[in-house]
C-alpha cells in the first residue's frame, strides 16, 4: 500500500485524563475504581451518524406525553415496529406519530395521534409517504440552562 | 480489492434529506452568491439543464418547468458528507476521503465472493442512516473502480454496487466508458487520444505501453494505462497531493475599482494558505485571475491571469496575501465591470525545512509568521472561521461605516436552506 499507512480506529473518545499532570504527595484510594464518566452522548445516542432532532408543535401526541415544546431524539438506523412512535413526512411537512401496522396486509398503514381532537391518517401503497425516522428518546427543559 | 464510494448528485441528495416533497422534482444547487449551477438532480439533468448555467438564464432557458432552486449551503453538505464518510469509516478496512462527494476504500480484509453483497448493504445502509443515495465501484484498481461506480450509478441492475472482478468485465466496462471520462485523463489528453482515434477507454487501453511512454512521456498518462488493464499503478500517496489550490468565487453583483477586488482577492489567497497548512504544505507560485462577466456582451471584456513566485516557498497568509495583491494590481485594468477572481496556488511542496533564500527575510521572522499562522488557524478552528482575519479581508460594511465585515456576510445566498444538522434554531419542526 505505498508509504501510506493506514490505522484505522475512533479517535474522537476523549482520552482519560486522571494519569495526566504532576503527581505529589500519596496516590488517590480511587485509582483502582476508575470508571469513565456517564456521557449521554456515548449511551443514549447508539448511532450518531443516524441521529437527527425535532422540535414538537403542537398537543397531537399529548396523551403519550409529548406535549408541544419537547424536543425528541429520532434514529433513523432504528426500525420501527408496530406501536412506535414515528417521525413521517406527509402532506408536505413531518409529522410524529404512533405507527399503526395491524393493515399493512390489507394494503395500508394508519398513523395514529394520542389526541382524541385529532384524526387518523390512513397511508395507502403508492401514497407519497415515508417513514424518516424513528423516535427514541424525549427532552424535556425544566430549568432553562 | 479497491473500493470507491461516489455520493450522487451530492449537493442536491443533502437538500433532498431535509426536504422529502423535493423527491422527482427537478432540483439544483448555485455557485457561491447564486452566481451558475453546480448541482443537478436527475430531472434536472433530464430537462437539459447544463452544469455551469447562470442563475439568470435558468429562467429564460426553462420558463415552462418548475426547478427548485438552492444557494449552496456548505454547513449542511458538510455535515452530512462526514456521516456518510464517517458509516464508511465503520464498514471498510480503510478509506481515503478524496473529495466532498468521493471516498476510496481499501477491502483487502473483506472476502473476495461477499464483496458484491457488503457493497449493496452499504448502499443500504447510507441511504437509510443519512438518507443519501451512494453508488459503489469495486475493481483491482482505482481508476477501474471509478468507471465501476459510473455504471453503478448509471444502470439500476447494479443494484448500486458495480464490481469489475473479471476480464470479461473490465473490457464491457472499457467500451463502455468515453475516453474523456476516464479519470486521471484531463480535458487536452482526452482531445488528443480522441484525435489518435481513441474513442473509449478500451480503444486507450489496447494501445501498446511503450507507444503510451513515447508518445505521451507523462507518468501519470502511463499509470492510467496500466490502472485501465488491470494492474494497480496510482500510488496511494498520488492522491492526497493536489498540484494545486484554487479560491475563486463569481461576485455578488460586479465591481469595478481595485480596492473591492483587494478585498475578495485578499480573502482568497487566504482561504489558499490555509487550505496549504491543513495539508502541511508550501507554495512556491502564487496566480491570479480576474475576468468580466461573459454573459454581458453589452459590457466591455477583459480577463487576465498573471503569477509570481515566492522567493520562499510559503503557507503563511500574509506572505501569499502580499504575493496575491501585488499580482492583482498588474492585472487590473480601470473601466471595466468584474464578475470574477481567483487566487491559485502552484508548486506545492511538502513543508519541510525550507531553504531559505538570500534575499528574503531573515529566518527569526519566518519561524514568527509561521507561530502566528498557527495561532490564528487554532482560534478560527475553536471560535468560528473568520474570527481572526487580515485587516486587508475585512469589506465595508453595509452600512458604508468603516471596514469590519467579513468573507461569510459578504456572499450572496438568497435560496440558501436551514441547517437542521449543526444549529438548534434549526431543527425540523414536528406536527
Amino acid at each position: 500500500m505505498g508509504n501510506i499507512k493506514i490505522s484505522k480506529g475512533d479517535f474522537s473518545t476523549k482520552l482519560e485524563l486522571l494519569h495526566a499532570g504532576v503527581k505529589a504527595g500519596f496516590p488517590s484510594p480511587a485509582e483502582d475504581y476508575i470508571h469513565e464518566t456517564l456521557d449521554f452522548n456515548r449511551d443514549y445516542i447508539r448511532h450518531p451518524e443516524a441521529s437527527f432532532y425535532g422540535d414538537v408543535e403542537g398537543d397531537s401526541m399529548k396523551d403519550a406525553g409529548i406535549f408541544n415544546g419537547d424536543r425528541v431524539i429520532i434514529d433513523r438506523a432504528v426500525e420501527p415496529r408496530n406501536g412506535s412512535i414515528i417521525v413521517a413526512f406527509w402532506n408536505g411537512e413531518f409529522t410524529m406519530k404512533y405507527l399503526d401496522l395491524t393493515h399493512k396486509a390489507e394494503g395500508y398503514i394508519e398513523l395514529r395521534p394520542a389526541n382524541p381532537d385529532y384524526p387518523v391518517f390512513k397511508v395507502e401503497a403508492g401514497d407519497n409517504f415515508e417513514v424518516w425516522g424513528t423516535v427514541i428518546h424525549l427532552i424535556r427543559t425544566f430549568e432553562s440552562i | 480489492m479497491y473500493g470507491i464510494a461516489d455520493l450522487d448528485n451530492c449537493y442536491v441528495s443533502c437538500e433532498r434529506v431535509f426536504r422529502p416533497d423535493l423527491k422527482g422534482v427537478p432540483v439544483v444547487v448555485l455557485s457561491n452568491n447564486d452566481g451558475c449551477v453546480v448541482a443537478r438532480s436527475n430531472e434536472a439533468k433530464a430537462m437539459g439543464v447544463k452544469e455551469g448555467t447562470p442563475y439568470f438564464q435558468l429562467e429564460q432557458q426553462f420558463p415552462n418547468n418548475k426547478i427548485a432552486v438552492f444557494s449552496s449551503n456548505y454547513e449542511l453538505y458538510g455535515e452530512l458528507t462526514g456521516r456518510v464518510v464517517s458509516i464508511i469509516r465503520s464498514e471498510t478496512p480503510a478509506y481515503f476521503r478524496y473529495s466532498i462527494d468521493e471516498c476510496f476504500m481499501y477491502l483487502d480484509g473483506i472476502e473476495l465472493d461477499q464483496l458484491q453483497q457488503w457493497g449493496e448493504r452499504l448502499h443500504k445502509r447510507v441511504k437509510r442512516e443519512v438518507g443519501m443515495p451512494i453508488s459503489i465501484g469495486l475493481a483491482p484498481t482505482k481508476t477501474l473502480a471509478k468507471i465501476a461506480s459510473k455504471l453503478a450509478k448509471k444502470f439500476e441492475a447494479y443494484r448500486h454496487c458495480c464490481m469489475i472482478d473479471t476480464d470479461y468485465k473490465r473490457e464491457k466496462a472499457l467500451e463502455w466508458c468515453p475516453i474523456e471520462d476516464v479519470w486521471g485523463i484531463g480535458r487536452r489528453y482526452a482531445a488528443r487520444l480522441q484525435a489518435l482515434g481513441c474513442k473509449t477507454a478500451l480503444d486507450f487501453a489496447k494501445l501498446h505501453e511503450s507507444w503510451v511512454q513515447v508518445t505521451f512521456n507523462n507518468i501519470n498518462i502511463v499509470r492510467t494505462w496500466r490502472e485501465l488493464n488491470g494492474i494497480d499503478a496510482v500510488p496511494n500517496e498520488q492522491l492526497a497531493k493536489k498540484k494545486s489550490i484554487c479560491t475563486s468565487r463569481s461576485f455578488n453583483g460586479m465591481v469595478s475599482d481595485i480596492n473591492g477586488l483587494k478585498t475578495h482577492v485578499a480573502n482568497y489567497a487566504a482561504r489558499c494558505a490555509e487550505k496549504l497548512r491543513q495539508q502541511n504544505t508550501v507554495a512556491t507560485i502564487v496566480g491570479v485571475f480576474l475576468n468580466t462577466n461573459r454573459f454581458r456582451e453589452d459590457l466591455a471584456q477583459y480577463w487576465n491571469y498573471q503569477e509570481t513566485r515566492l522567493l520562499t516557498p510559503s503557507a503563511s497568509t500574509i506572505a501569499i496575501t502580499k504575493a496575491a495583491s501585488d499580482v492583482l494590481e498588474q492585472i487590473y485594468r480601470p473601466g471595466y465591470m468584474y464578475k470574477k477572481a481567483g487566487v491559485i496556488v502552484m508548486g506545492i511542496g511538502p513543508d519541510s525545512p525550507i531553504q531559505q533564500d538570500l534575499f528574503d527575510t531573515n529566518a527569526e521572522q519566518f519561524q514568527k509568521m509561521k507561530r502566528l499562522d498557527e495561532v490564528v488557524d487554532r482560534i478560527n478552528r475553536l471560535h468560528g472561521s473568520e474570527t481572526v482575519v487580515l485587516g486587508s479581508q475585512q469589506y465595508t460594511k453595509k452600512d458604508g461605516k468603516g471596514k469590519a465585515d467579513v468573507f461569510a456576510n459578504a456572499i450572496k445566498h438568497d435560496f440558501r436552506s436551514k441547517n437542521p444538522t449543526t444549529r438548534w434554531s434549526d431543527i425540523i419542526k414536528l406536527k
